[in-house]
């Protein structure tokens, strides 16, 4: 069964050519069972192989499709690398991305774009794909990219509004900063140890690097740009918000099965380069724990419903920063996994609602549809809590194991995760509370079919049971030591557990039974201004537009008139000048040719006499 | 005389021969497509002719003319050359209600005078066969006498053309004043023998040039050319262009190799500014010329201007190379001329020359063929690859830079950046969109004979760029035998 992992990633790839090529013939019923139908059938060979493997003695499996390019010293083959990692990560693309393209099935019906949507949904499945699968650094590389370009085709797909393609845009510019970052990474690791097969450069610089010398620092801190910008962090983070101009599925894909988590893949694949070089792992569990209290700030500003949960996903991602910065490998995957469950089942719970809710996104303007939509009402009860990482939830084990592993490493990043932990409860139950509960401000339209409840459903249950799964990870990555030999821990992991409870009851104060007012919370001017500063996501979109666009502007509008054109634009006149001074001569005039020969003859006879 | 010279003579003596024969038949009576017939015989009898003398060793047939693979090369070009005018003139002419045989009787005598011209060996014969050709042209070019330009375009290069014949025989005499002899074997051998330059012979030999110069239209003598291009009829313009520059080139070329010119440095310099001259004065004066005719005539002053460099070449480099450079350069663009003036023809009457741009908007869109064709040749002349002119170029930039003429090869580049804008100006024109009001032109006159030349023409053109190879080493067995 695991010879055929190659179909994996081409089912897919082939469900997208289908689409793209023949889109506009096929008729409507069959275009679900190509796009979801092709990912199906992959997430059942995941699953079949899946069993293999985890049956066996998990050996990394290596298969080699073909050679893609030979040149000199450099060899990038068409090869995919089998492991537990990848193991998981196929799990959840191919699992969560399935639910998702089914859930699609019903939500896009009456758009015009079907086919045409569920060929990018392809191509970005593909591409993740691959991406989990790649043996070597390139062809990594390439499945990156192709997630790139599948996230800017989705962001973009109601491309008639201009504000979409400006999001699309967004993401896809601020994304290639780290894509470039990236590639200078791959170029330095290929030039220093002639190979860009990741387990071989594992091996080498291993053997090669001393830890914490400037090379891996380097190579470190470059795949590190990188992945911060997939994944949407500090300081790379301010596009995934806007990244909401897209249906809503995609909005689940992009942050629970694909783009946001390749980013925390790259930094666990190739985690033996940062173990190398601790400052700049370090450095990753500062920008996990900064950004996961930043965007959990920003979230319980916003009113946006899918904003809401945007600015949760960078925070999520922020935990798992902080667990690979703190060499928490395993929990940061399974956290990874968790959060791929239970976010996609928030975002098809939105989607839900939006659709079903008069395309409205403000939470104020929901209210009370805990008894009209009972199915988007416990799915958002089980998302919310797993977010919030209330006990007996996937997100609950995974939080915890993050968060004592930060506590081991720092006590500081720690308190910053429990912190986090807080906020998090406090704006998943506001939303909740806001959207849910309450006073019903209008009727709804209509109710989800099959297609939409049945993964919510699905997920509701992987998000609650989702933290049973074990996955075995200790064959890939090595184990955390000191685990037991600490005293307060205890008391550390009732903090931790206490933390989320007090964010609900804050938010249950606040919103469900009012006996604080956020009116008169409003009201006070600091903390108005403070809103508005979390609102507008601490104003990271007002600096890079004042540090980068508004300079960038300065200078085209400068050189409106380029200058290097002026030398095209010199030519011409000067080619034009000449061109009247000869016409001028071309009289027309006989005794002027004639004069013209005498004298042209007398000079050159001069010049010949001369030289 | 004896029968070997005769022989060796016998494409003049037909192409001689064939002018008398019609003469008589138009005083018997007239008949256009007899009298054609006879003309295109008689060329292609001359061609068998240079067929059937094709022979390593030269032959001096008298002191005025010598027959080598040389001369039989360019006989033959040339004679290839007169039957695609003849062709094309057949079509132009034919649905003239006046009097059009005597087109013949002069297109075979200017040619004779362009056959004596690359045979010859002599002074004399170098001016007899420039007058013949010069004079018979004056009375093509005013053929359509009807047309104003025609009439005033054979009196300007009747004027102009006798100010260069006179500056021609100065030179010759100056040169005979010092060296006492007419032949250029002999005159290269009395340079040989003597030490210092002088002062007389340079003279001599740059008036020469200017009297040359005219006839090439190269600056500052360039002046005529659009004029006469503009005035004559068209397929006349395309004799002009190519036999009568052809011939006079592959003369100047030999008259240098023979009279050992090549030596004098200050012959180079003079020529060396002439053609810097005319690559930048053609191509700036052809940039936003609306007239085609016009345009190709100052395209073709850059294109003498070109050749020019792979001639000036041969003060540093071997002849044989110079030889097959300009060789080469001057077949495609025969090829080329005649099919761009072709087009023209094709397009004209002898009533309304189709040399407005405007003429041309939309072709694409009335006549995709003749379009097509008339773009091949365009970025032939460009030196675009995939044609012959490109191949063409490469010789002239091969031979410049063996030579290290690198200031000629600066003013070249320029001079094709410049000429692709005017080039593809005319095929962008071509390909615009045209509104119907433009639908004036009446019954289309069938034009077989010509349209078949430019078909083979293209042919030749793409065959030429595409696989080089074989005609590149013909003429590298020609231009080995010049020694």
């Amino acid at each position: 069964m695991i010879e055929l992992l190659g179909w994996v990633p081409l089912l897919p790839f082939l469900g997208f050519l289908i689409l793209v090529l023949a889109g506009d013939w096929l008729s409507k019923p069959l275009t679900p069972w190509i796009g979801a139908g092709s990912v199906g059938v992959s997430a059942l060979l995941t699953a079949l192989i899946g069993a293999e493997f985890l049956n066996g003695a998990m050996p990394p499996y290596r298969l080699v499709l073909g050679s893609w390019m030979t040149v000199d010293n450099l060899s990038v083959p068409f090869g995919f690398y089998l492991d537990a990692l990848s193991m998981t990560m196929l799990f959840v693309v191919t699992g969560v991305g399935f639910l998702i393209h089914v859930y699609s099935a019903e939500f896009m019906e009456s758009d015009p774009g079907y086919a045409r949507f569920f060929a990018y949904m392809n191509l970005f499945v593909s591409a993740m794909l691959v991406l989990v699968l790649a043996d070597n650094l390139v062809l990594l590389y390439l499945g990156w990219e192709g997630v790139g370009l599948g996230s800017y085709l989705l962001i973009g797909f109601w491309y008639e509004d201009p504000n979409n393609g400006y999001a699309a845009r967004k993401a896809f510019v601020m994304t290639r900063v780290g894509d470039t970052s990236m590639a200078i990474g791959l170029f330095l690791l290929f030039t220093q140890l002639h190979t860009l097969d990741i387990q071989s450069v594992t091996i080498q610089a291993a053997s090669q690097w001393t830890p914490g010398t400037v090379l891996p620092v380097a190579a470190a801190a470059l795949l590190l740009g990188g992945a911060v910008g997939k994944s949407a962090q500090l300081p790379l983070q301010s596009w995934l918000p806007d990244a909401m101009a897209g249906p809503t599925p995609v909005s689940a894909l992009i942050h629970a099965a694909t783009m946001v988590t390749a980013g925390v893949y790259l930094i666990a694949r190739t985690h033996a380069l940062f173990m190398l070089a601790p400052s700049v792992q370090f450095i990753v569990a500062v920008v996990g724990a900064v950004t996961l209290l930043m965007a959990g700030c920003s979230a319980l500003a916003q009113t946006d419903i899918k904003r809401i949960l945007a600015y949760s996903t960078i925070s999520q991602i922020g935990y798992m920063f902080l667990a690979l910065g703190v060499g928490a490998w395993s929990a940061a995957i399974f956290h990874l996994l968790t959060h791929a469950f239970f976010k996609a089942l928030l975002f098809l719970a939105a989607g839900v609602v939006i659709l079903c809710f008069h395309h409205e996104h403000n939470i104020f303007k929901m209210g009370g549809l805990r008894k009209s939509m009972p199915v988007a009402f416990w799915s958002f009860m089980i998302g919310s809590a797993a977010l919030a990482g209330l006990p007996f939830t996937s997100g609950y084990y995974s939080k915890h194991e993050i968060l004592l592993a930060a506590f081991q490493s720092s006590p500081v990043l720690w308190t910053a995760g429990c912190l986090g932990a807080l906020i998090t409860g406090l704006y998943s139950f506001r939303l909740v509370f806001v959207a849910f509960f309450g006073s019903q401000h209008s009727v709804i339209e209509k109710s989800p079919g099959w297609r939409m409840s049945a993964p919510l459903l699905l997920l509701c249950i992987l998000a609650l049971l989702g933290g049973m799964l074990r996955i075995p990870l200790a064959s890939v990555f090595p184990v955390l030591t000191a685990e037991e030999n600490l005293h307060d821990f205890n008391a550390v992991s009732a903090i931790t557990v206490a933390a989320p409870f007090i964010g609900v009851l804050v938010a249950g104060l606040f919103y469900l039974t009012g006996t604080f007012s956020p009116q008169r919370l409003e009201s006070l001017v600091w903390i108005k201004q403070l809103q508005r500063f979390f609102f507008s996501g601490w104003g990271m979109d007002a600096f890079y537009n004042m540090l980068l666009v508004q300079p960038f502007k300065t200078i085209a509008r400068l050189n409106k008139n380029d200058i290097v054109d002026s030398i095209y634009s010199g030519v011409a006149f000067l080619s034009l000048t000449f061109h009247r001074l000869f016409s001028s001569l071309q009289t027309g005039r006989v005794r002027w040719y004639a004069s013209s020969m005498v004298f042209g003859a007398v000079v050159i006879i001069a010049i010949g006499w001369l030289s | 005389m004896n029968i070997d010279q005769l022989i060796a003579l016998a494409p003049i003596m037909i192409i001689a021969g064939s002018a008398v024969i019609i003469m008589l038949i138009i005083a018997i009576r007239r008949n256009f497509i007899l009298v054609n017939g006879v003309a295109v015989c008689g060329i292609l009898l001359a061609l068998l002719a240079v067929n059937f003398i094709w022979q390593e060793n030269p032959v001096q047939a008298t002191a005025l003319i010598r027959i080598d693979v040389y001369a039989l090369f360019y006989t033959a070009l040339l004679l290839l050359t007169g039957l695609s005018v003849a062709g094309l003139c057949y079509d132009y002419f034919k649905e003239r209600k006046e009097e059009n045989e005597e087109l013949s009787v002069l297109l075979l005598t200017a040619l004779l005078g362009a056959l004596v011209l690359v045979s010859s060996s002599h002074f004399a014969s170098f001016f007899i066969g420039l007058e013949m050709l010069s004079i018979s042209l004056f009375v093509l070019i005013g053929y359509t006498i009807n047309r104003q330009n025609s009439m005033e375009a054979a009196i300007k290069y009747l004027i102009l053309s006798g100010v260069s014949s006179a500056f021609i025989l100065f030179g010759m005499a100056l040169i005979y004043a010092q060296c006492g002899v007419l032949d250029f074997d002999g005159i290269g051998r009395y340079l040989m023998n003597q030490k210092d330059m002088n002062a007389l012979v340079l003279s001599g030999v740059i008036l020469i040039i200017a009297g040359v110069g005219f006839k090439l239209s190269l600056v500052p003598f360039h002046l005529w050319t659009p004029d006469v291009y503009e005035g004559a009829p068209a397929p006349i313009t395309a004799f002009i262009a190519t036999v009568s520059k052809g011939a006079v080139f592959a003369l100047l070329l030999r008259y240098f190799i023979s009279a050992g010119n090549y030596s004098y440095s200050p012959l180079l310099t003079v020529l060396s500014i002439i053609a810097v001259l005319s690559i930048l004065a053609g191509n700036l004066l052809a940039l936003l010329q609306n007239n085609v005719k016009r345009l190709l005539a100052y395209s073709s002053i850059a294109h003498m201007g070109y050749v020019l460099v792979a001639f000036i070449a041969g003060g540093r480099i071997a002849p044989a190379l110079v030889v097959e450079a300009v060789t080469f350069y001057l077949i495609t663009y025969f090829i080329t001329t005649i099919g761009a003036f072709g087009v023209i023809s094709l397009l004209s009457t002898p009533q309304m020359e189709a040399d407005d741009l405007s003429f041309y908007r939309g072709l694409f869109w009335r006549q995709p063929w003749l379009a097509t064709i008339f773009t091949l040749m365009l970025i032939s002349l460009a030196g675009i690859p995939l044609t012959a002119g490109f191949i063409g170029k490469f010789y002239i930039f091969a031979s410049g830079a063996d030579a290290s003429l690198w200031g000629l090869l600066l003013a070249v580049i320029i001079g094709s950046g410049l000429g692709l804008y005017y080039y593809l100006r005319i095929v962008v024109v071509m390909s615009m969109s045209v509104e119907e009001t433009a639908s004036k032109t009446g019954e289309p006159v069938q034009k077989k004979i010509a349209t078949t030349i430019l078909a083979v023409l293209t042919l030749l053109l793409l065959w030429f760029g595409l696989y080089p190879g074989h005609l590149m080493n013909f003429i590298v067995s020609i231009a080995a035998t010049l020694e």
